[in-house]
C-alpha cells in the first residue's frame, strides 16, 4: 500500500437532532456548529484552508438552498469551496481526497437540512427513476420494505430479530444526548408499533429529523496543533452499485463490501473484527444485518461495538446522519463520548449510504495511532 | 506540488432547445460515450465518476445520478455527486481532476449535463424564498441590475451588447454541437425586446438540453493514450459570500482571488500575452467585457473597449468563447464543464471549424449563485 | 383479460406532475423582523465586530463571522442602488408587467433589500433615486413582507453615487 498522507479528525461538532426546530432556519443551525468545531480546535475561520457542504436542493424545498450557508460559513474573503449534492460524509471523503493531492492542509465539512419543513417519503418518491419507479409511488421505506422481504425470504430472519437489533440501537441511544431518541425500548415494545410498510415497524425506522453539523480533517503537520487527540484516518472507500430495484439483489449489498474490502487494504485489517467500534447508518434492522455481512461484523459482539451512538435509527437528520457515523468515531477514539464510551476505543470502522436501499456505500477506517509512519 | 493531470477525451452531445429523441439516460449517454472513444477507452477503464448539474427542480427529479448509475458506468466505482449552481459543470470537472491528483485513481470520467425541458425552467430560476417578496424573476431579472451598474460605472456604450452577442452567434455557426447555428446581426439584437432592462432577447441566452463530458487521466495514463492531451496545468473554485456590505458584484472579488490563483499555480504573469483563447461564462452578453476585467485582461473599466476594438474576435488577439459559448449554447448545468472542455480541445488542436491556431495556453471559466461561485483552469499543449 | 397488445407507437413521454408541500421556518430573526412591519418598523441586526447592519436581520455576518445579535430600527426610506425593468412573466407571479425590481439600500442600512418600485413610470427610476415604502393602511397590515406594497420616489434630489455604489 503506497503510502498515503496521514489525515485526521480534529473536531465535530452538532446540534442535538430534534423533530422540528423552530426558531432557526436550516443555515442559521449551522452557524453555532461551524464556531464550536473551530473553537475546539482553538483557531479562527481562516485557519482552515477548504470548505465544503453536503445538502440537497429537494429537501430544503427550494433550488441553490445550499447558497445561503454561504454566508454563515465565513465565506470572506472568498474560499475555496465545494457543495456535494449528498450527504456531508461524502463531502469528508472528497475534503480527504483533496488533501491527499498536497494543494490543501485542512478541511471544514458541513452538513445541513430541516427535514421536518417537506415530506420526506415522498421526496425521495423523486429519487427513483422518473419513469417506472417514481411512477408507481415508491417511497424509501416501500423501498427499503422489499429489501427487508427478500432478506428474511433468504436468511429466514424474522421479525423478532429486526425487534432485536432495533432495540439495541435503543439501548445506546439512550446514553447519547445528541439523540433523538433517547430512551431505550424493548425488542417486545418495538413488536407492537403498527406496520409502516410491512415487513418494517415504524418503531424499526427512524423518526423524522433534523440537525447541523461540522466536523473539521487536517493533515499531520496541521492536525496536532488542532486536537489533543485527533483520530487518523486509516482507509476510506466509496462504491456504488445501480439505483434498479430489479437489478439488484437487495438482500446483499455488495457495494459496502467493496468498498470495506479497499478501506480494510489500505488501513491494513482484515476485518471489522479488528474495530473497537463500528457504526453503521442502516436505515432499517434489515439494512443493519445485511451491512454486518457486507462489512464483516460478527453480529455475537455487535451489542458491546456497534452503533454506540443509536445509530440512524436514534436520530436520522438527512444530510447530516452520515457525517454524525464519522463524528462518533472521532468522538469515541478521542475519548470524548461520555456515557457512551467504548472503554480503550483504539479503531472504529464507519459506514455511510446514500439512495434506496443501499445503494451508494462509504466506508471508512479510523484509528488512534497514525496509520503510515 | 500536486501531480499532473491531462484531459484525454471530450465528449459532448448536439444541444438543442429539446432533445425530444433521447431520454434523460440517453443524453447523459451520448456525451460520456463520445468521450470514451475520444479517449480511447472502454468503461472499465475508468476509476471514478463525478457528476454535475444544476437544480434537480429543473427536471423534477431528486439526485438523478442515482438512477443515471449505470448510464454512466459508475456500477461498483466511487461516484460522487457535485452542485455549485451555474458553475457546477466546471467545478465538477475540477472535481475530476482533484481525485486524479489525489494519485488514487488514474482516470476519472467527469460528466454535466441538464435536460431542462423537461420542467420548466423559469420557474424554477426564480425560487420564491419564503418570507420574501417574489421580485426576482429568473436569472437575468438578477443579474440585470449588475449589467446596468457596469455600464453605469464604466460608461460603457449600448452597442457593445449587441456586439458581443453578434460575435458569440458568428462563433455558433462553426461548432457543431451548439444550440444556436443560425448568426445575428448587430442589429437583430439592438432590435430585439427587452426582457430585463438592460437585457435584449437577443443579449441573452438560450434555454437547451445537454451534456458534456471529460475523462481526465493522470501523467502516466495521458502519455499512453492516443492522442495529444490538454494538460491542466490548475485549476480552483472558490465561493463567497453574498450580503458582504459593499460587496462588489460587477466584478466579484471571488471572481478576482480564482483567477489570480489559477493564473499564479500556472506560472502565468500575463495572461493577455500568454493565454491564446479563452472559453468564459457568458449568459448574457454583458458579462464578457465584465469577466474580461474580472480575469485581469485589462484593466478595470476598460473591459468594453477590448470589445470596441474587435479584440476578442476570431482571427484577433484573444479570441472569446470561440465556440459560441453560454450565449449560443445554455444546458445549465453542463455549461461550466464546456467552457473548460471547450479550452481543452483548443489546446489539443481539436476545435474543428472553430479552432484558433496556435494555442498554446487556454483559460475555461465558469460562475454560479448570485457571482458568488468561480470555478476555472488553465489547459495548456505542454506538461 | 387478454394479454395486452404492444403499442403501436413506442411511449415517447410520462407525464409526472410534482406536487409537494413545504412549511418553512421564518427563523426567530426573521420572524422578529416581520412582526415589527405591523407597527411600520423595519428592523436590521449589528455585527458584534464590525457594527454593520444588516436588514432582514441575520444571526451571522457573513462578511466578518461575528454574531449579529443586536437588532436596530432602520429607516423606511432609502436609495435605489441599481434596478432592472421586468417584462416577461413567471409562473405563479401576479405582478404586471412591466415592473422595475430594485436592489434598495434604506437609510441605516449597509446591504441593500430587493423592492417594487411603483406610482411613477419605469423608465423614470435610475440608480440614487429616493424611495419610500409605502405601506398598507393601518389595521390591515398582519406582520407578513406584504405589509410594504412597494416603494415610491419621495421627489428628494438623488443621491450621490459615493453614497451607494458600494452598497449594490
Amino acid at each position: 500500500m503506497t503510502r498515503l498522507r496521514n489525515v485526521a479528525v480534529v473536531a465535530f461538532a452538532q446540534l442535538p437532532t430534534v423533530a422540528h426546530d423552530p426558531h432557526r432556519t436550516s443555515t442559521e443551525m449551522l452557524y453555532p456548529v461551524i464556531r464550536r468545531a473551530l473553537a475546539d480546535c482553538g483557531v479562527e475561520r481562516g485557519a482552515i484552508d477548504f470548505q465544503i457542504a453536503g445538502s440537497v436542493d429537494y429537501m430544503d424545498g427550494r433550488p441553490f438552498g445550499f447558497v445561503q450557508a454561504l454566508d454563515v460559513m465565513g465565506s470572506w474573503p472568498a474560499r475555496q469551496d465545494l457543495h456535494l449534492e449528498m450527504d456531508a460524509a461524502f463531502g469528508a471523503h472528497y475534503a480527504w481526497i483533496k488533501i491527499q493531492t498536497g494543494e490543501i492542509d485542512s478541511a471544514l465539512v458541513v452538513g445541513h437540512g430541516k427535514t421536518s419543513e417537506g415530506d420526506p417519503r415522498r421526496i425521495l418518491n423523486l429519487q427513483l427513476d422518473p419513469y417506472y419507479q417514481a411512477a408507481i409511488g415508491l417511497d424509501p421505506i416501500a423501498t427499503a420494505a422489499l429489501q427487508a422481504s427478500a432478506y428474511m425470504a433468504r436468511t429466514g430472519a424474522t421479525d423478532a430479530d429486526l425487534a432485536a437489533v432495533a432495540a439495541r440501537n435503543r439501548t445506546a441511544g439512550a446514553r447519547n444526548p445528541e439523540a433523538q431518541l433517547r430512551e431505550a425500548a424493548t425488542a417486545d415494545a418495538l413488536r407492537e408499533t403498527p406496520w409502516a410498510v410491512e415487513p418494517l415497524r415504524t418503531g424499526y425506522l427512524p423518526p423524522v429529523g433534523e440537525s447541523a453539523t461540522c466536523l473539521v480533517l487536517a493533515a499531520e503537520g496541521t492536525a496536532e496543533r488542532l486536537c489533543d487527540r485527533p483520530a487518523w484516518i486509516h482507509g476510506v472507500e466509496q462504491r456504488t452499485e445501480l439505483q434498479t430495484l430489479g437489478a439488484r439483489d437487495l438482500t446483499r449489498s455488495p457495494g459496502a463490501q467493496l468498498a470495506a474490502e479497499q478501506a480494510y487494504a489500505m488501513a491494513g485489517i482484515g476485518s471489522a473484527g479488528d474495530a473497537d467500534v463500528v457504526e453503521l447508518m442502516a436505515l432499517t434492522p434489515v439494512e443493519e444485518l445485511i451491512l454486518h455481512d457486507a462489512l464483516g461484523v460478527d453480529a455475537r459482539t455487535a451489542a458491546a461495538r456497534v452503533n454506540p451512538s443509536g445509530g440512524a435509527l436514534c436520530a436520522h437528520p438527512t444530510m447530516s446522519t452520515g457525517l454524525i457515523r464519522l463524528g462518533e468515531a472521532f468522538r469515541q477514539l478521542a475519548g470524548r463520548a461520555g456515557a457512551r464510551q467504548v472503554p480503550d476505543a483504539r479503531r472504529a470502522v464507519v459506514h455511510v449510504q446514500q439512495g434506496h436501499c443501499l445503494q451508494q456505500n462509504l466506508v471508512w477506517v479510523l484509528g488512534r495511532e497514525r496509520r503510515w509512519t | 506540488m500536486s501531480r499532473a493531470a491531462a484531459v484525454v477525451g471530450v465528449g459532448q452531445t448536439k444541444h438543442a432547445s429539446r432533445r425530444a429523441d433521447v431520454s434523460i439516460a440517453g443524453l447523459v449517454r451520448e456525451a460520456v460515450d463520445r468521450a470514451l472513444a475520444d479517449a480511447g477507452l472502454e468503461h472499465r477503464d475508468v476509476d471514478a465518476v463525478v457528476m454535475g448539474k444544476a437544480p434537480d427542480m429543473l427536471e423534477g427529479v431528486a439526485q438523478p445520478e442515482q438512477f443515471l448509475a449505470g448510464a454512466v458506468g459508475a456500477h461498483l466505482k466511487p461516484y460522487v455527486r457535485v452542485h455549485t449552481a451555474g458553475s457546477v459543470g466546471a467545478s465538477t470537472a475540477l472535481a475530476a481532476t482533484t481525485l486524479v491528483q489525489s494519485g488514487l485513481y488514474e482516470r476519472v470520467l467527469a460528466v454535466a449535463w441538464e435536460k431542462q425541458s423537461e420542467g420548466n425552467a423559469m420557474w424554477a430560476l426564480s425560487p420564491n424564498m419564503p418570507f420574501t417578496p417574489p421580485l426576482v424573476a429568473g436569472a437575468g431579472g438578477f443579474f440585470a441590475p449588475y449589467c446596468r451598474a457596469y455600464i453605469a460605472k464604466t460608461g460603457c456604450p449600448p452597442h457593445i451588447g449587441p456586439v458581443v452577442a453578434a460575435n458569440a452567434r458568428d462563433n455558433a455557426t462553426r461548432n457543431e454541437y451548439a444550440h444556436l447555428r443560425e448568426p445575428m446581426t448587430v442589429e437583430d439584437v439592438m432590435s430585439s425586446p427587452v426582457l430585463w432592462d438592460p437585457i435584449r432577447f437577443g443579449e441573452t441566452c438560450p434555454s437547451s438540453d445537454g451534456a458534456c463530458a471529460l475523462v481526465i487521466a493522470s501523467e502516466a495514463a495521458a502519455k499512453k493514450g492516443p492522442r495529444k492531451p490538454a494538460w491542466i496545468k490548475s485549476g480552483c473554485s472558490y465561493a463567497e459570500a453574498m450580503w458582504v456590505p459593499g460587496r462588489d458584484q460587477v466584478s466579484p472579488r471571488a471572481g478576482r482571488i480564482c483567477a489570480k490563483a489559477v493564473y499564479d499555480k500556472a506560472g502565468i504573469r500575463d495572461p493577455w500575452k500568454e493565454i491564446q483563447t479563452i472559453e468564459i461564462y457568458v449568459p448574457f452578453a454583458w458579462f464578457e467585457p465584465m469577466w474580461l476585467e474580472n480575469l485581469g485582461f485589462c484593466e478595470v473599466g476598460e473591459g468594453w473597449r477590448i470589445v470596441d476594438r474587435g479584440e476578442q474576435k476570431m482571427g484577433a488577439h484573444l479570441p472569446v468563447n470561440p465556440s459560441g459559448g453560454v450565449l449560443a449554447t445554455n444546458p445549465i448545468g453542463a455549461s461550466g464543464m464546456l467552457r473548460l472542455g471547450e479550452a481543452a480541445l483548443q489546446v489539443m488542436g481539436r476545435a474543428g471549424a472553430h479552432q484558433v491556431p496556435n494555442v498554446r495556453n487556454a483559460l475555461g471559466h465558469a460562475y454560479g449563485g448570485g457571482a458568488q461561485y468561480f470555478a476555472m483552469w488553465i489547459v495548456s499543449e505542454a506538461l | 383479460m387478454s394479454a395486452a397488445e404492444p403499442p403501436k407507437e413506442p411511449v415517447k413521454y410520462v407525464d409526472a406532475t410534482v406536487r409537494l408541500p413545504y412549511r418553512y421556518v421564518a427563523g426567530d430573526y426573521r420572524a422578529t423582523y416581520l412582526r415589527a412591519l405591523k407597527d411600520k418598523t423595519i428592523l436590521g441586526s449589528r455585527c458584534a465586530r464590525t457594527g454593520k447592519v444588516f436588514v432582514p436581520p441575520v444571526v451571522a455576518s457573513p462578511e466578518s463571522f461575528a454574531p449579529c445579535e443586536e437588532f436596530v430600527e432602520v429607516a423606511d426610506r432609502g436609495v435605489v442602488t441599481t434596478f432592472c425593468i421586468v417584462r416577461i412573466p413567471v409562473i405563479g407571479r401576479e405582478i404586471e408587467l412591466p415592473y422595475v425590481a430594485a436592489s434598495v439600500a434604506l437609510d441605516g442600512a449597509d446591504i441593500s433589500i430587493y423592492a417594487l418600485i411603483q406610482e411613477c413610470r419605469p423608465e423614470d427610476v435610475r440608480m440614487g433615486m429616493r424611495v419610500a415604502a409605502v405601506w398598507k393602511p393601518d389595521g390591515e397590515r398582519v406582520g407578513s413582507w406584504e405589509d410594504i406594497l412597494h416603494f415610491r420616489p419621495t421627489g428628494e434630489p438623488d443621491a450621490a453615487p459615493a453614497t451607494y455604489l458600494d452598497r449594490l
